[in-house]
């Protein structure tokens, strides 16, 4: 919908409640870089950095409830509009989620950084924070611009993050297997795994908010998922 | 629609009261309803949305041939009422109206007593034999306005020294009291408060236990609140007819969409 609401402030409201998901949008991508850049590098200063950030992202959420609180009530949104502020709320919802696993990341890196280095990991983890990210940016992106196809493209790609993580699953897997002081070390780093493939999941989540935005329907559940971790260790896999 | 709404609110599948097929609606030269295809059903309420002179309180008054009234108005097309023709030579106009009552935008009780007003009905029809039936009609018709608690004590006061919201239900009173299968509501409560135009809503939605609403209004909250279906007017076209949960919440026609979102269309 291009055309404006014949009462203007209407515009103006919906228009200010998105910029805010937006904005919050862009601090939680900066909070996975930069987890993921401290996570690399061992840097607790950085790492402690992306925790303290964590309360601006959620006080923005809280802010956006308030905002499209009022809004529901005061302009009683029908249709694409009423579609828009359900959009915010649960787009909102996804990237505080996304949010506190940078957060948590952020934590391990702490303790992470006491330990032995686990070759290749802090390297995986950052190239698998960056698809994520990317897929975060895409998603809002389509947001913003209600690009149907684009979100499509993002929740395809979640397939690739799954593989990423089942890959590193494995590879902990075998530190862990080949030398038990690993153990430790290997289970941070698998968690962090696992809370990059849930930003996955939590993009995927924005897209379908934006096919439904556009359309007015959820998409098909036929997304490709390619996280095999769940039968990891039956015979033969 | 498949949906979790509560039970109540669902427009079941009920078999059709009205249904009119082409209708077309004419005032002299102009073209005011042009071909429209509407089922009204049974015990349901239908509400009729759609900007000032989009033909929904015309097409509603041809429901009861009250365009009969507009010399110059033509109506074409066939309405039927439970599969009869209502445009019929053979069709009273008179009976008709009985059995789809009206209620107007500005509440116009006549200038008798409460009790009269709602006797007017039965007593013209000669639905009641004697003195008790009737005051039990008018009894049974207050209450079903909502509005006995307040008038069984001064029911030979006249009409018109009612307040606002009383006079709106005591002509909805008047309107049942000849039990109409349709009940026919024009912008029932442009003139209300926020408090009477609640009590009248409370009522429509009692009402479509008995019988069938249609109701025509500019308050696009008040289709969503009281309505199971909904009908959207535009320019004398039927633009879009369906569900009222799926009309506000995803219009098919973008006309509706900027409609009922407040856009300019």
């Amino acid at each position: 919908m291009s055309e404006q609401h014949i009462l203007r402030a209407f515009d103006r409201d919906l228009e200010a409640v998105q910029g805010l998901v937006m904005r919050m949008g862009g601090m939680v991508e900066t909070a996975i870089l930069d987890a993921a850049e401290a996570l690399a590098a061992r840097d607790e200063d950085m790492a402690e950095k992306v925790r303290a950030g964590d309360k601006a992202i959620d006080a923005l959420e809280e802010r956006i409830n308030e905002e499209t609180a009022r809004l529901i009530a005061l302009r009683a949104p029908a249709a694409s509009d009423l579609r828009t502020a359900l959009s915010v709320l649960k787009i909102a919802s996804s990237l505080e989620r996304v949010g506190d696993f940078a957060k948590n990341m952020a934590k391990r890196t702490a303790v992470l950084s006491q330990m032995h280095d686990i070759p290749g990991a802090g390297g995986a983890l950052k190239r698998m924070s960056k698809a994520v990210v990317q897929m975060l940016s895409d998603a809002l992106d389509a947001y913003n611009s209600r690009d149907v196809a684009l979100a499509e493209d993002v929740r395809a790609r979640d397939r690739e993050v799954d593989q990423m993580y089942t890959a590193l699953f494995r590879e902990f897997l075998t530190h862990m297997m080949e030398d038990p002081r690993n153990i430790t070390p290997c289970m941070h780093l698998h968690f962090i795994a696992k809370n990059i493939e849930r930003m996955g999941d939590h993009a995927t989540t924005i897209s379908e908010q934006v096919i439904y935005l556009v359309t007015g329907a959820m998409p098909e559940e036929s997304r490709p998922k390619a996280d095999s971790v769940t039968t990891v260790g039956i015979e033969g896999q | 629609m498949e949906d979790m709404r509560l039970a109540e609110r669902t427009a079941s599948a009920r078999e059709n009261k009205i249904t009119a097929r082409g209708v077309q609606v004419f005032y002299g030269t102009n073209h005011a309803i042009k071909d429209v295809d509407v089922d009204i059903a049974d015990r349901t309420v239908t509400a009729f949305i759609g900007p000032s002179g989009c033909g929904k309180s015309t097409f509603l008054r041809c429901l009861n041939r009250m365009n009969d009234t507009i010399p110059v108005c033509r109506v074409e097309g066939r309405i039927e009422l439970d599969g009869e023709d209502i445009y019929d030579k053979r069709v009273d106009p008179v009976q008709l109206r009985a059995r789809v009552g009206m209620v107007f935008q500005k509440p116009n009780p006549f200038p008798k007593s409460i009790y009269d007003n709602v006797a007017y009905g039965p007593r013209i029809h000669g639905l009641t034999r004697n003195r008790a039936e009737l005051d039990e009609v008018v009894e049974t018709s207050l209450r079903r306005a909502a509005l006995w608690n307040e008038v069984k004590d001064r029911l030979t006061s006249p009409g018109t020294g009612l307040s606002g919201g009383q006079q709106q239900r005591l002509c909805i009173a008047r309107a049942v009291a000849t039990s109409p299968e349709v009940l026919l509501m024009d912008e029932p409560c442009s003139a209300l408060d926020p408090i009477a135009t609640a009590q009248v809503e409370e009522l429509i939605d009692e009402l479509r236990e008995n019988f069938s609403v249609v109701i025509v209004t500019h308050s696009m909250q008040q289709a969503a609140r009281v309505s199971q279906r909904t009908a959207f007017f535009h320019l004398g076209n039927l633009v879009e007819f369906g569900e009222t949960g799926q009309i506000f919440t995803n219009p098919r026609d973008p006309r509706t969409e900027s409609y009922i979102t407040g856009r300019i269309g």
